[in-house]
């Protein structure tokens, strides 16, 4: 189970403490789309390659 | 083959994340299908949305939600068909139906 | 058949209930269908959303919240941040939904 964390903005507390949890034992990849300018080509093929995406608030 | 994916949409300030996985996942050969809810309707009305239905394989909003943002059934998004303002069985299909599944 | 598990987290009161409607949207599909409210306080349900609540209920989904006033108000089961987070483990799919 690869998982993808991708977040809209920069991940508080809360977001950090779930995506801790979740991420456990588990192989993770994430990405940053709070940027100016995404590399959306490259999200794409993230998302592809993992098994599940959460995309943070 | 390339995985289809599907986009769940229900922040209305996404329209930039939307254009920019949707134009990524269709020049890498994938299905797209969207569906947009509650607060997410607004962006039917984005300048871009036009051509977004255009780019993706399957766009659709929810009905319900678009209306409760405060716009008349009958005035249909450009880029849509009617049968397109529908139902959360739309989110359904992305889930069962979809390789992929991101929500913005 | 094996019935998919989907979870919507929110975060903003504003988009409380029409998460929980589409929670319900969900379960109709045949899927065990939750909410999370996380760290937001939201009114007294009103009956139509009180009805939505119990026809969740009825298809095995449920809403959670780790803020004790909602459980209290609401009816809701309460849990910490941590069993959260493990619920969400089991989950298909994991909808944070709209805003923070």
């Amino acid at each position: 189970m690869k998982v993808l964390n991708v977040y809209r903005s920069e991940p508080d507390e809360t977001t950090k403490k779930l995506v801790e949890i979740v991420s456990r034992d588990r192989e993770t990849d994430s990405f940053d789309l709070s940027t100016a300018n995404p590399d959306y080509d490259q999200l794409v093929d993230k998302i592809m390659d993992a098994d599940k995406t959460i995309c943070w608030w | 083959m390339a995985k289809s994916l599907g986009i769940f949409v229900t922040n209305p300030d996404n329209m930039q994340h939307v254009m920019g996985i949707t134009k990524a996942a269709k020049a890498k050969g994938s299905n797209v299908k969207i569906f947009f809810t509650w607060t997410g309707t607004k962006l039917a009305k984005d300048p871009q949305f036009p051509e977004l239905c255009n780019i993706a394989d399957d766009v659709s909003i929810c009905l319900d939600s678009y209306r409760k943002m405060g716009y008349d059934q009958s005035d249909v998004p450009e880029g849509l068909t009617a049968d397109k303002m529908a139902t959360q069985t739309q989110h359904g299909i992305i889930i069962e139906d979809y390789d992929r599944y991101i929500s913005l | 058949m094996e019935y998919k598990k989907a979870c919507f987290m929110i975060r903003n009161k504003d988009y409380a209930l029409d998460g929980m409607r589409s929670a319900l949207g969900l379960a109709v599909e045949n899927m065990y269908s939750y909410s999370v409210l996380v760290d937001t306080e939201i009114d007294k349900l009103d009956e139509e959303n009180i009805d939505r609540l119990e026809m969740l209920r009825d298809m095995e989904g449920e809403v959670f919240s780790n803020v004790q006033a909602n459980c209290d108000k609401n009816g809701f089961e309460p849990l910490t941040i941590e069993e959260i987070g493990e619920k969400l483990r089991d989950m298909d799919v994991i909808v944070p939904y709209g805003i923070k």
